[in-house]
């Protein structure tokens, strides 16, 4: 499934004013790769995606996507081209119905009746609530118009960060099954996951972060109980 | 997908404009114009006081122009550029105040109408 990196970051190092958060991050990301990007709390997994998406400019290191090095281009730039972020918690217009909600995303020049079409097909459940407020929705429907308002604009990358929080076990289970369908159709995906056995059944690889260093990377089968336990507890 | 979407992207990626610092030139640009204007301040004095210690009217002009008028021009272009990029500093930020309320009253809205919703069931 995969082939030439389609994103690397090459020993990145980040943080917020003069507190470093990344300390020489490498990653890679393969063409229609799903990669999870595992650790405890603080480790460093949503500053690296503001990294990867623009939001956040390392103080050193190199973002390449596309064989290109792109590092300090603007996020506008980089979701224009095809790098699309699901941010952690709510990414969605809460005051704005369903299918207002994917009127948005005719910004990318899709038509809106190619857009309901998909999203409609690969989420039934959202044309049942076309015409009700986004946020007066369950979270787990929340998050299902999130990943179609992001499918609408045709992705190359997709980066999602934190899918399961605060969703019941069964409901994460369907929106990974649809992250592997959209891996599948070839869009790599980037999965920042707080709670690991939720995304290694998808992923490829994983990547394991902590104190914003890389601890391990490599396939996600090769990530063990033992491993985890270690990197969440600290030992 | 997909080999067509990837060299679409792969184009797109390549024809991405970047700017070539790392510095953000919004902050530069606000630095620069602050400055300017002590400069301009600064210069402009120091050009008044020059001017007003010698009688010579040549000498004055000279000090006039080198001094008051650059200074001047200094604390206008430096005032201009203090004010264009404070006044974005500042509305992106009341921007940003007002979503994050509006989302508030939102989120309390929604409460609302769930307890609501919960009551008369």
């Amino acid at each position: 499934m995969t082939s030439a990196p389609i994103l690397e970051l090459r020993n990145v190092r980040a943080g917020y004013g003069s507190i470093d958060v990344l300390h020489g991050v490498n990653l890679t990301i393969g063409r229609g790769e799903v990669v999870a990007l595992l650790g405890p709390n603080g480790a460093g997994k949503s500053t690296t995606i503001k990294v990867i998406s623009g939001l956040l400019r390392p103080s050193s290191g190199h973002l390449i996507v596309a064989g290109r090095d792109v590092t300090g281009a603007s996020a506008g730039a980089l979701a224009r081209a095809g790098l699309c972020t699901i941010p952690e918690g709510r990414g969605i217009f809460p005051n704005l119905t369903v299918r207002e909600n994917l009127l948005m995303a005719t910004f990318s020049g899709h038509k809106m009746s190619d857009i309901e079409e998909k999203t409609y097909a690969r989420f039934p459940r959202l044309s049942e609530r076309r015409t009700q407020l986004a946020g007066t929705m369950s979270g787990g429907e929340q998050q299902m118009l999130s990943l179609a308002r992001a499918l609408a604009t045709d992705p190359a990358i997709l980066l999602l960060d934190e899918l399961s929080m605060g969703l019941a076990p069964l409901i994460v289970a369907e929106l990974y099954a649809q992250v592997a369908a959209i891996a599948a159709e070839g869009v790599s995906v980037l999965v920042v996951e707080q709670f690991a056995r939720t995304v290694l059944g998808v992923a490829d690889t994983a990547v394991l972060l902590t104190h914003g260093s890389v601890r391990m990377a490599g396939k996600a089968s090769d990530i063990g109980d033992d491993v985890l336990a270690g990197a969440y507890l600290g030992s | 997908m997909n080999e067509n979407r990837i060299q679409t992207f792969t184009e797109e990626i390549g024809e991405l404009k970047l700017r070539g610092a790392r510095a953000d030139r919004e902050r530069w640009l606000l630095a620069i114009g602050t400055v300017a204007l002590v400069a301009g301040v600064a210069l402009a004095v120091v050009g008044g006081f020059q001017a007003s210690g010698t009688t010579e009217v040549g000498d004055q002009l000279a000090f006039l122009a080198t001094g008051t008028l650059i200074g001047l021009a200094l604390v206008i272009a430096g005032a201009a550029l203090f004010v264009r990029y404070s006044i974005a500093r500042f509305m992106r930020f009341w921007l940003v105040r007002l979503v994050h309320e509006h989302r508030t009253e939102t989120d309390r809205t929604i409460e609302a109408l769930k307890r609501i919703e919960d009551k008369l069931k």
